[in-house]
């Protein structure tokens, strides 16, 4: 044995330095692979175990949840029931994951239900103290916690800190930017959007089409004016009040949006003639008209897209010229506006969206 | 001397590809926890909803799929994304695909006029859409055989989207797909992003019920499970990287979102090559450059999109065969960009990683065999040498795919049940032994195939269908 040892000793040292170094290289890999091999397996069996015990936690926490909800009554603050049950999730509270699991079934409960049952689960998170923990994680230095916090306080309507998340409002990480955002949009709902005339940097398709969804949320009456917004230096922004004004069919902002057809981005440019289209602002129909071959295709198009519902009988000689444009998009619309004017040069198009009839129909479905 | 040479050049080959691999794998690990602290708290089901989301066209070629087409496009047509439409391009199919649609989805023939901007194959029995307002997304195109790629052209012609979803109308696209795919599309305001790739998973022996997936399993054959691996590898710890330094090359054809107007700026899908899907994205990619926009490839590492996998070495020598078909056809048509600064980091990082590391290593490995053959035979072998680093490549290849395996469990933890881990480990200590030699003889008989039999197109999957129905 000793001599095998020896032997591997020599060997070793009289070996030119390349397969010294591919033995040692060798003999790190199988250390770092026993290692890693283990470390799976604590792995693979860690997770297993945090999953049990989460379901457990949970399980329990969502009892406790319903009972705290039963057992309130209308003369007292706090029943004794709900008050033990405070002082036991107060107590969970102080454990990372099981404030987390807290928190979960909290705002399982809270997505599911409205009105008393909604503000008594709000009240509990106060109570239980998680609303300190909540507000403490914006002072974090990690960006993704004060993100995780801003989303924790609106969705629990905390209102008392907006100060504090309205400072994150220009955050270098664009998450934490989208979070504060929507909390003063869920929050605040209309006057949530004041963040507009703040905002430095580029509004995203994907955070307008989220903010809008919260604002359909809301019956909110006092629609804010996007008149400012609509000249605002930020095209994003611009682009998003264009977006407010059609949803929220905004006739009185269409002399600012005829602003924007000389706009110097073409999206903006777009967008604007598809919404005054929306908003019936006909008088802008001849105002293109006059200059539409100077314009970019794509406006081209969008003109003659938003023709398909504007046109009048006295726009047929005009239209006639643009028949058999050789762009497909504007060609389309022409002939789709003369299949719905019953103009007889068109009539072999019968376009339609969905078949109306069984085999025998031969409509004509647009691809644009 | 000049088998001095010859061994220092195999060795800076294995020590450089070595690595490749390491840097790869740390810029993913980075890159992976970066997108995992992203997106833990994205609400995708507000554009889930929204009316104003961007409409998708979901494109899936099909050729002689009758065994499982009717549930597929169920599938499809299950989404739970607001805006989009399935668009199937039954592909001059021999068999009664299209009947079984026509029968399942009440279709009628429709007259649809279609913007050919890019040519196709004409038309055969011409556009279907469903009576029943139900299928309302579905549109059914029957048009005369021309491949894959002039499928998915048609498809491309046919949309009425901004952008498209081309994918293999067997996968299995989980619910939430379209959302998180579309998703760096409409966040990225500093770049155009003009394509975005998924992960993609493989189904066997895993539960689907009515196009859902409802349990993970490791299938049993050792050749699948080996395929787990390598594409757990591939797009845990490979792809991750280049998509974070903006070199991603391909977008698996089996799920990938473009922005069309790109993809018929650049003429659509290559229907000369057998790697279309790589193709495009290259050419894509050096459309913008040579235009001068900042653009992105983008990559989702989320499992989006689960596929049935060659369980047979016969199926899968062939797949691998049009792999590497494919790429030698793309490298060598856009050889152009190859080692060019005008081309920024498509030039100098991407194209030269997949040239020397994708494309030349299977040559270099098929060389080293030969040489090692001639060195055993005029007995010039030096065993201490040999042994030695067979076994550091062994081990390495080893703890890089049990590193995959921890990666997988610390981000998404598909493969829960207690036994697959150890199962997993197996296949890693296995898989250098039993699936790479066939690897390498795909590739070797690809480079073969690619310059002396240039009859050889596509080889045919035997699909046995993923839903448990």
């Amino acid at each position: 044995m000793a001599n095998i040892y020896q032997y591997c000793i020599d060997y070793f040292n009289d070996a030119p330095i390349i397969i010294q170094l591919s033995w040692v290289l060798s003999a790190l890999f199988a250390v770092t692979l026993i290692s890693l091999i283990f470390y799976l397996k604590f792995l693979r069996s860690t997770l297993r175990t945090k999953e049990r015990i989460q379901n457990v936690y949970l399980k329990k926490y969502e009892s406790d949840l319903i009972e705290y909800l039963y057992s309130g009554n209308e003369d007292e603050e706090m029943t004794k029931e709900q008050g033990i049950i405070v002082n036991y999730l107060h107590k969970c509270a102080q454990n990372r994951l099981k404030r987390k699991l807290i928190i979960t079934t909290l705002l399982k409960l809270r997505n599911e239900v409205s009105g008393e049952t909604a503000d008594a689960i709000k009240r509990l998170y106060y109570q239980t103290g998680l609303i300190d923990y909540g507000t403490l994680k914006l002072r974090s230095k990690k960006w993704e916690i004060v993100a995780r916090g801003i989303k924790e306080l609106a969705q629990f309507d905390v209102t008392e800190v907006h100060y504090n998340v309205i400072a994150q409002i220009n955050h270098p990480k664009k998450e934490v930017r989208r979070e504060v955002q929507m909390y003063l949009v869920k929050l605040f709902h209309f006057k949530g959007l004041d963040f507009l005339d703040l905002l430095k940097s580029q509004l995203s398709e994907w955070d307008q089409i989220q903010l809008l969804e919260i604002l359909q949320n809301f019956d909110d009456q006092n629609l804010p004016s996007t008149t400012k917004w609509l000249r605002s230096k930020n095209t994003s922004v611009v682009l998003f009040a264009l977006k407010i004004a059609k949803i929220y069919n905004q006739y009185d902002a269409k002399d600012e949006i005829i602003k924007l057809l000389e706009h110097p981005d073409l999206n903006v440019r777009i967008d604007a003639i598809a919404v005054l289209g929306d908003l019936g602002v006909f008088e802008m129909v001849d105002l293109l008209k006059n200059n539409l071959n100077e314009k970019d295709i794509d406006e081209q198009i969008a003109f003659f897209k938003m023709m398909e519902n504007m046109y009048t009988p006295s726009d047929v000689d005009f239209l006639f010229e643009y028949m058999n444009h050789e762009n497909f998009d504007i060609k389309v619309s022409v002939n789709k506006i003369f299949k719905e004017m019953n103009i007889q040069d068109a009539s072999k198009f019968q376009i339609n969206t969905a078949p109306e009839s069984p085999p025998s129909s031969t409509n004509l479905i647009q691809a644009s | 001397m000049i088998n001095n040479i010859i061994e220092f050049l195999f060795f800076a080959f294995s020590l450089s590809a070595i690595l490749s691999y390491i840097i790869l794998a740390l810029i993913s690990a980075v890159e992976t926890i970066d997108y995992m602290k992203k997106n833990s708290f994205v609400n995708y089901k507000e554009i889930l909803s929204s009316s104003i989301s961007p409409s998708i066209s979901i494109i899936a070629p099909a050729y002689n799929e009758t065994l499982n087409i009717v549930e597929n496009v169920r599938s499809l047509l299950s989404n739970h994304y607001v805006n989009y439409d399935v668009i199937i391009v039954n592909d001059g199919s021999k068999d009664d695909s299209l009947e079984k649609l026509i029968k399942a989805y009440d279709l009628v023939k429709v007259d649809y006029l279609i913007n050919s901007q890019i040519p196709t194959k004409p038309l055969r029995e011409g556009v279907f859409k469903s009576t029943n307002p139900a299928f309302e997304k579905l549109i059914v195109v029957d048009k005369e055989n021309g491949g894959k790629a002039d499928a998915l052209n048609t498809g491309l012609n046919i949309s009425p989207n901004k952008y498209v979803a081309c994918i293999d109308v067997d996968c299995l696209l989980l619910e939430e797909a379209l959302q998180k795919m579309i998703k760096p599309f409409l966040e990225t305001t500093d770049s155009k992003v003009i394509a975005a790739g998924g992960v993609i998973r493989i189904a066997n022996s895993c539960v689907i019920k009515d196009g859902k997936l409802l349990d993970v399993n490791l299938p049993k054959s050792l050749i699948v499970r080996g395929q787990i691996l390598e594409y757990l590898r591939a797009f845990l710890l490979g792809r991750m990287a280049w998509s974070k330094l903006n070199g991603l090359l391909v977008i698996s054809g089996a799920f990938g979102i473009f922005d069309k107007k790109t993809a018929i700026e650049v003429g659509g899908y290559d229907t000369k090559t057998v790697g279309e899907d790589m193709e495009i994205i290259v050419r894509m990619r050096r459309h913008m450059e040579e235009q001068k926009v900042k653009y992105k490839v983008a990559y989702i590492p989320d499992p989006l999109c689960w596929t049935e996998a060659p369980d047979s070495y016969k199926i899968f020598i062939s797949q691998r065969n049009r792999w590497t078909r494919g790429t030698i056809e793309t490298l060598r048509k856009h050889r152009k960009i190859g080692f060019n600064r005008d081309y920024h980091t498509l030039g100098l990082i991407s194209y030269p990683y997949w040239l020397i590391y994708e494309r030349l290593a299977p040559v270099i490995e098929v060389t080293g065999l030969i040489y090692f053959l001639y060195l055993l035979l005029n007995h010039f072998i030096r065993w201490d040498y040999a042994i030695v680093f067979i076994l550091l490549s062994y081990l390495f290849t080893v703890a890089f795919s049990v590193i995959t395996i921890i990666t997988e469990e610390l981000t998404y933890h598909q493969y829960k049940k207690k036994g697959i881990g150890f199962q997993l480990l197996m296949t890693a200590f296995l898989e250098p032994i039993i699936n790479h030699p066939f690897i390498l003889y795909a590739a070797a008989k690809g480079n073969y195939d690619y310059y002396f039999n240039k009859k050889i197109k596509w080889g045919e999957m035997t699909r046995k269908g993923m839903s448990n129905d």
